[in-house]
């Protein structure tokens, strides 16, 4: 073969090829089980033994359905079915491979769960399995039907997530474990799959699966979407370097999902790279074929080519070292995996002429589905019978277990590639398929891969030896009661409706080449008759069969070899495995992502403690700068006092606090001679106390009327008349004196009340608005101020007085308590209101009687707010008045 | 394409309902809890079932309008229902219809119940009426009062940290609607007050620094209640502080208006032709990119499930933001959606959140162990949420993160998928080891807390909200092509926006 691809070659027109058919069965097929999964639990929950027959009867329907593909492919090459739904539509679409698939999943699906049935007795949970089992049916049939990529993706995610469930069905540690890392693989997957569907819409794709149209995007996002989608194929299909969920994930399933999980999901995943090398980088049918185009996916295929090499080399070695039989088996599924990924690879490097490297692919798929379930369903009885899977713990069960026996040796026989069983002739396509791709450009490397091909194929044939060898032969190391019998009948009759397919497909491989195979790589324009060539020159032919004699010496040799010198038990270091350089990964993910926001938690406390500092700073100052304020604004309305005046002040601040001592003294005094006088009857218990409260009262007085005394004082300040009132201020401080006498009188009065904690503001008060009129010491003083003066302050006495003759509150509460009509509680609310009102105006000069803590601390607030207001609201007029006049100045010199 | 213009008491209807519930909550109450809730309910579900048959209406290619009150005779408070607000609007009164049913059997041991409800309504009706403004200065009124307004529901609770997370709360807001009162006061003196119609009333005349300060005033301001990286303190604090169905409603659509006004104001205001002249969005693009990927990094660590959900909001939100900077159709039509799709699953997920508190009363992540056993409907809502929050298919939040990814390939930015599945992969990261502890998880009962094995499922009240936002979440997913779901109504507007 030239290997020469030029136009005239490619024979057909994309109107030669589409014939197209609509039909609503691809549909039907993927919501029958979906269906059928949903009346899972409410059967199982009342009628086992009807649920058991219902999912194989879905199961069943499903098979007929798919079968009945095959005449319409066959007739019409595709048929298509849309549905409304997610974004835009979701179609599907059969060709012959999709067909393909189709059939033998439902197939094995049957028979796996017609397994299932009693192998199910030791686990728990049999409705989660079933439904678990029909969806994954449904989402695995919608993978492979799949018209376009969305669809694909939307069912390829599915098959992932809910397969999750398969994997962790029995919830020991082991399936805990093997499903957590298998979940988050599929999750990774799923995200390289949907970010490289993504990018070929970038290359001008429309979402089909089919050739992106030619000169879109450049190379490197046209590599970026390949090793995107492959990577997120590869995840399931237990790619080399991503495969290492799967030797975890498989064992730890119960048998018969083993079986669908090694034999049919993972081919969901071969799906999808064949379609990604052989449809998706393909050029266009009906295009002028030219070098270059081809030229991408023949660099694509030789990368999957040696990914497909070094993934079954790799999975042979591994399986090799594995002692439990499940486990081996997976291995063996990431080999085999090997030889598909080789063939489609080989497939993609051939451009036009890889019709043999696509049948030999598919044909390994199908085969390998069979096979591989038949022997996971086999070792599964062996399981079942025996409750162990260590290899080297059984033995000479051919005996006890006769048909499981047959059957799994036949398994046995076809993935090894002994001649008449399928896996021979899928094995040698792909033989040859690798030798044309070596022939084609004759690349060295492409002649090494050809032999570490011939190894692979005698390290499985070693690996089976050695199951069948320890397993069925050989002596058994332990006796086995009388319950390690053959496995039960619908057990049986499941292994032997593969075996029976692997040896069908073995005798008369025509039946796919021909029947499938053909047809569909004509609808692509291939050439289909590279295998009508093989069928005539090389099936069975005397090279073929020497390379499986070599094959069967070379395994025979590892399997000797290995058990002599205890090679099968080699453990390298921790470092050389992949596994471990992915838990690495993560962990050092979740590590970055908590240290970041560790990181960020200590910035954001630190920035929060900085504000908060500099807001109660800023805080402070504001406060600091009110005081100033206020302080500025008295100065502003009533201007600074003088030095002299200043200097008066003081001095009468001095004689003021002296007599505000000597009234409480006095009071003290006079309370002392009073307890120690014969004729006192008041019988006081705690003298110490009783003296506290006559100096609280006293105290206070006398600090009220002091304050009232230097508030006079200051009110003459304001006004300029302060000098004015010296004289009469030392004339009278005799007079001062004369308020001692009332203050003890109050204080002594009191004291027994106070002691008792009740409230004498209200008496201590009204004794001293009485003492300050009887005073009036602003009058004492201030001869001199004028008349209008005098005016405002009687003025403010009416109102004082006013507010004496207010009905006092205690009547308006005990009114309010004797439940009065709604207009009387109004009237009487608004003359207490009245009178706050008229208290907060008149208090300035009455005294600030509310020294200490009251009752009603929101009016004391409130009435505080007022006074500061006024006061306030008066800089802001003025300086009001200033701005508004500088206004007029300024429009006036304008 | 054309619109038919029609004046309608729709709108004002929508708007009205909920308020009347407002007031009505007080003195409903002297007559009985009962009647109270059910006629909230009512006026709710009216109120809601208006919205969406604006929406309905709207996607058929009407458009209402009302003017309702003269302020200047220069502006007018004005009413219009388009394509982008009556999406908004209908998502907005149904999650609120939801949130008040959850409200009966979440807050039936609160206290201050009038409160709480009067002010749920009243929010109620202030976001429905920014869904409909049809001018700035009705959306600014609208806009503030309903940011402000909601601080009795943050501090609701009235713990310590409940008040610490108010006083954020309102710092944040304050500031970020004084820069928005700013920017449309600006806009104002720049272009008038013209309704929001045409793709774009500002022109660059006006001049470059003068619309640079107006663009940045607008993000800085929306930015705030968009949650964008900076400006994003007050949401961690604000969602684990206040009762469940607020936090869903907060979440869900309240974050949500901030995304609503940045679409409002660049296409509508700047318009995109004016934007692209401006070459400011690919800064926003890397605000946006940065705050997806940094929030959803956060969310990781965090332990309270509330808080964690709130990351996770930020980082949802941030993808509207970046669909919207890019200033593509497809990216605009996802953006558009994910306002919808993100409010029910993230709805959903805070209702859950809820109900662990209520019935479990488990706050953390590292107590939910075993929680499907005794809350199955819960745990099953919560695992649907959260696999459509990280864009499972055929969930909706798969179908905004499509369209969003298709924009990003369509601007040219195919590196943007980076952020795009990396926020995804990460939202699996955050969320799923949730489920997992759920499902997979044997529960730790110690003595002391009285946790019974199984049966802890909530009352019919709270279940069903929870149900039915789960439905919304497949039911957007599976039929986002139909003619009348969010996509039809965002490709109406994005059409609109990019005539």
């Amino acid at each position: 073969m030239d290997g020469a691809h030029v136009a005239s070659e490619v024979v057909h027109t994309a109107a030669e090829v589409a014939h197209v058919t609509a039909s609503p069965l691809p549909v039907l097929l993927v919501l029958v089980p979906l269906l059928g999964a949903a009346l899972v639990y409410p059967l199982g929950r009342r009628w086992p033994k009807v649920r058991d027959a219902w999912v194989v009867v879905i199961a069943a329907l499903t098979l007929l359905g798919a079968t009945g593909l095959i005449p319409l492919i066959a007739e019409h090459h595709r048929v298509e079915s849309v549905v409304h739904m997610l974004i835009g539509t979701l179609s599907f679409s059969v060709d012959s491979f999709s067909m393909l698939f189709a059939v033998f999943t439902s197939f094995i699906w049957l028979a796996s769960t017609l397994y299932s049935l009693d192998y199910l007795k030791h686990e728990q949970k049999h409705d989660r399995y079933h439904t678990t089992s029909l969806v994954v049916l449904a989402a695995m049939l919608g993978v492979v039907l799949a018209g376009d990529l969305i669809t694909l993706y939307l069912c390829f995610e599915a098959l992932g997530l809910v397969a999750f469930l398969f994997v962790i069905h029995t919830e020991t540690d082991d399936a805990k474990k093997a499903s957590i890392k298998y979940f988050w693989m599929t999750v990774v997957g799923g995200f390289a799959l949907i970010g490289g569907i993504f990018l070929t819409f970038a290359l001008g794709g429309t979402g089909a699966i089919g050739p992106l149209p030619a000169g879109h995007g450049d190379e490197l996002i046209r590599w970026a979407a390949a090793i995107m989608l492959i990577l997120g194929f590869g995840v399931k299909a237990g790619m080399v370097p991503v495969h290492v969920w799967l030797p975890d994930a498989h064992p730890v399933a119960p048998s018969p999902a083993s079986a669908l999980l090694s034999g049919v999901m993972i081919k969901a995943g071969a799906y999808g790279i064949f379609r990604v090398v052989t449809g998706i980088f393909r050029p266009e049918v009906a295009e002028t074929i030219e070098e270059s185009l081809w030229h991408f996916s023949e660099q694509l295929g030789l990368a999957v080519l040696w990914i497909g090499i070094a993934t079954m080399a790799i999975g042979v070695f591994l399986a090799l070292q594995q002692s439990n039989a499940k486990r081996m088996l997976a291995y063996h599924s990431v080999s085999q995996m090997g030889f598909i990924l080789a063939g489609i690879g080989a497939a993609g490097y051939l451009g036009s002429h890889g019709a043999m490297g696509v049948a030999g692919g598919l044909f390994h798929v199908v085969n390998h589905a069979l096979f591989k379930a038949c022997l996971f369903l086999g070792v599964g009885a062996v399981y079942f019978r025996t409750h162990s899977l260590d290899m080297y713990h059984l033995g000479g069960l051919w005996k006890k277990m006769p048909l499981t026996f047959l059957f799994t040796l036949i398994a046995a026989m076809g993935i090894t590639g002994v001649p008449l069983l399928n896996g021979f002739v899928s094995k040698c396509l792909i033989h040859h398929a690798i030798v044309e791709a070596w022939e084609y450009r004759h690349l060295a490397s492409l002649g090494i891969a050809e032999k570490i091909y011939i190894v692979t194929c005698g390290g499985t044939a070693a690996s089976f030896i050695k199951l069948i060898g320890l397993v069925f032969l050989g002596k058994p190391k332990v006796e086995y009661g009388p319950e390690v019998k053959d496995a039960p009948k619908r057990m049986l009759v499941a292994m032997a409706a593969l075996s029976v397919a692997i040896i069908t497909l073995g005798l008369r491989p025509q039946i796919l080449l021909k029947g499938v195979f053909q047809p569909g790589l004509h609808t692509w324009g291939l050439h289909g008759d590279l295998l009508d060539y093989y069928l005539e020159h090389y099936f069975l032919s005397p090279p073929d069969l020497m390379s499986v004699v070599v094959a069967f010496a070379l395994g025979f040799t590892i399997f000797f070899v290995g058990m002599r010198f205890g090679l099968f038990h080699l453990h390298g270091p921790k470092w050389l495995s992949i596994d471990w350089w992915y838990r690495r990964l993560a962990r050092g993910l979740i590590a970055s992502c908590v240290s970041t926001d560790r990181a960020y938690e200590a910035v954001r406390s630190a920035t929060s403690r900085f504000m908060r500092r500099t807001l109660s700073e800023y805080g402070g100052m504001a406060i600091r700068v009110g005081r100033r304020r206020r302080l500025l604004v008295a100065t502003l309305l009533t201007g600074a006092p003088g030095a002299r005046d200043q200097h008066f002040i003081q001095h009468a601040y001095v004689t003021l606090e002296r007599e505000r001592q000597d009234a409480v003294r006095r009071a003290v005094a006079q309370t002392i001679e009073k307890l120690h006088s014969p004729g006192d009857e008041t019988a006081v218990v705690d003298e110490t106390a009783y003296l506290d409260a006559v100096r609280d009262i006293a105290g206070y007085m006398a600090q009220r009327l002091m304050t009232e005394r230097m508030g006079v004082l200051s009110d003459l300040t304001r006004t300029g008349d302060l000098q004015a009132a010296r004289a009469p201020f030392e004339a009278v401080r005799s007079e001062l004196t004369r308020v001692y006498r009332p203050i003890a009188e109050t204080a002594i009065a009191n004291a027994p009340r106070r002691m008792r904690g009740e409230s004498v503001t209200r008496e201590v008060a009204a004794a001293v608005n009485a003492i300050l009129s009887n005073e009036r010491f602003d009058l004492l003083i201030a001869s001199a101020i004028p008349q209008a003066r005098q005016a405002l302050g009687q003025a403010l006495e009416i109102g004082a007085s006013v507010r004496h003759g207010l009905p006092p509150r205690s009547a308006i509460q005990a009114a309010r308590a004797d439940g009065l009509s709604a207009l009387e509680r109004a009237a009487a609310w608004s003359i207490e209101m009245l009178a706050l009102v008229v208290d907060a105006l008149t208090r300035e000069r009455t005294g600030r009687l509310m020294d200490r803590p009251i009752d009603e601390t929101t009016v004391l607030g409130t009435r505080l707010g007022i006074q500061r207001y006024a006061r306030d609201i008066g800089l802001n007029v003025t300086v009001l008045l200033v701005l508004l006049l500088a206004f007029i100045g300024a429009l006036a010199l304008r | 394409m054309e619109t038919e213009v029609t004046r309608s008491f729709l709108p004002l209807a929508a708007f009205l309902l909920p308020l009347a519930g407002a007031v009505l909550t007080m003195p409903l109450r002297r007559i009985s809890a009962r009647v109270r809730d059910i006629t909230l309910l009512a006026l709710t579900a009216l109120a809601a079932s208006v919205a969406v048959w604006l929406a309905a209406r709207v996607a058929g290619g009407a458009v209402y309008e009302i003017y309702i009150l003269q302020l200047t005779p220069d502006i007018w408070m004005y009413l219009r229902v388009d394509a982008l607000g009556a999406l908004f609007g209908a998502t907005v009164a149904v999650l609120w219809m939801l949130a008040l049913v959850y409200s009966w059997g979440y807050m039936a041991e609160g206290h201050r119940l009038g409160r709480y409800y009067s002010f749920f309504m009243l929010s109620l009706a202030w976001t429905m009426g920014v869904a409909y403004s049809g001018n700035l200065l009705t959306f600014l009124i609208f806009y503030e009062l309903f940011s402000i307004l909601t601080y009795p529901l943050v501090v609701h609770e009235q713990t310590p940290e409940a008040m610490a997370a108010g006083t954020k709360y309102i710092i944040y807001i304050l500031v970020g609607g004084s820069l928005v009162l700013l920017a449309i006061v600006l806009t104002y003196f720049a272009a008038g007050d013209q309704t929001l119609t045409t793709g774009g009333i500002l022109s660059a005349e006006i001049g470059q620094q003068r619309l640079f300060a107006i663009f940045w005033c607008y993000i800085a301001g929306f930015g705030v209640k968009a949650a964008l990286v900076p400006l994003h303190g007050w949401v961690p604090d604000a969602h684990p502080a206040a009762p469940a169905p607020f936090s869903a409603v907060l979440s869900g659509v309240m974050v949500a208006a901030g995304s609503f006004g940045i679409m409002r104001v660049l296409f509508q205001v700047f318009g995109v032709e004016l934007l692209r002249e401006m070459g400011v969005m690919s800064m926003i693009t890397i605000l946006a990119g940065f705050t997806v990927l940094f929030a959803a990094v956060l969310a990781v660590n965090q332990d309270n499930l509330k808080r964690r959900l709130a990351y996770s909001t930020i980082s949802q939100m941030a993808y509207v933001v970046l669909g919207v900077s890019l200033l593509g159709f497809d990216s605009t039509i996802g953006a558009i959606i994910h306002v919808t799709n993100h409010a029910f699953m993230k709805g959903g997920l805070f209702l859950c959140a809820g109900l662990f508190i209520r019935r479990l009363g488990v706050h953390r992540v590292s107590q939910l162990d075993g929680a499907a056993k005794r809350m199955p409907i819960t745990a099953a809502g919560f695992a649907i949420a959260a696999l459509g929050m990280i864009g499972t298919p055929p969930l909706s939040g798969f179908v905004s993160k499509w369209y969003l990814g298709l924009g990003m390939l369509e601007t040219g930015n195919p590196l943007l998928l980076v952020v795009l599945l990396g926020g995804a992969l990460l939202a699996a990261v955050y969320l799923l080891p949730i489920v997992y502890r759920m499902y997979f998880r044997e529960p730790v009962l110690t003595a002391d807390d009285k946790i019974t094995a199984e049966g802890r499922e909530a009352p019919a009240s709270m279940l069903v909200p929870l149900v039915i936002v789960t439905l919304l979440t497949i039911a957007l997913g599976l039929s986002a092509s139909l003619p009348g779901m969010p996509v039809s109504l965002a490709r109406m507007a994005a059409e609109t926006f990019f005539h």
